[in-house]
């Protein structure tokens, strides 16, 4: 599964970001994959300047497949997911969907992808609460002024 | 599919570490009691499938319609967040696609 362990380092082909190069050290192990998504297991995280604070979640094994993802805290500052989470350790972020044509976009604040700095591991939590909802929207209609 | 009659009150276990409980049945709706081990997650099944769903239209999205959607609406977004910890990430810029930084 790892290549080129050798140079620690390898290069995927990205229709998005073109040739990437990254390290063992930016892969995250998602052992279930992402809902819907079982059969891929290792994504990196790009940050991509002038999509800011967004990040994309991108499959190592599949690079055409790659979410847009926020910190849920750049949605909702109160933002609790719980006290299962121990965010000394713990990358919280939800996945950003883009609903339409016209731009609007939807964050899902019930299901977030957390990733595990200490190891690199990831996984894709369903949270109890009803509190949060998988369509929580992000975009007014009209784009603000100034 | 195994089809079991259930009483109010009675029990089925899966494996050794899940019990569901049937609590009431009124008017057609039926209250289970859920019992299982932190590692097995219980969902509603309509939450799962629509967490399928958003994650695989988000799938969809490329750099180019992002930027696209962001020039098309406002978006609101807290600038100010405090996080603990940040985890590896690649730097990309467009603009320099050549020499693809590699994130501390």
């Amino acid at each position: 599964m790892k290549g080129n362990e050798a140079s620690g380092g390898r290069t995927i082909k990205t229709l998005q970001f073109g040739e990437l190069t990254f390290e063992d050290k930016h892969i995250f192990h998602f052992e279930n994959g992402l809902l819907g998504f079982e059969e891929l297991h290792d994504f990196v995280l790009i940050s991509e300047e002038e999509t800011l604070p967004f990040k994309w979640l991108l499959s190592v094994e599949k690079p055409e497949i790659g979410f847009p993802m926020l910190s849920p805290w750049h949605i909702d500052l109160n933002y609790d997911p719980g006290e299962n989470f121990n965010l000394k350790k713990l990358v919280i972020m939800s996945v950003i969907t883009l609903e339409d044509e016209a731009g609007i976009m939807t964050a899902n604040l019930k299901a977030p992808v957390v990733l595990d700095v200490e190891n690199q591991k990831g996984e894709q939590v369903i949270l109890p609460t009803d509190r949060y909802s998988p369509n929580h929207a992000i975009t007014h209609k009209e784009k603000k002024e100034n | 599919m195994l089809v079991l009659s259930r009483k109010v009150g009675d029990v089925v276990t899966i494996g050794s570490t899940v019990k569901i409980t049937v609590l009431s049945y009124d008017r057609g709706i039926v209250r289970l009691g859920i019992e299982a081990p932190k590692n097995i997650p219980v969902h509603r099944k309509e939450v799962f499938d629509k967490v399928i769903e958003k994650n695989r239209k988000a799938s969809q999205t490329n750099l180019s319609s992002l930027k696209s959607a962001l020039s098309k609406s406002g978006v609101n977004l807290q600038n100010e967040i405090k996080e603990e910890v940040q985890p590896e990430t690649i730097k990309f810029s467009a603009t320099k696609n050549d020499n693809n930084n590699i994130g501390k």
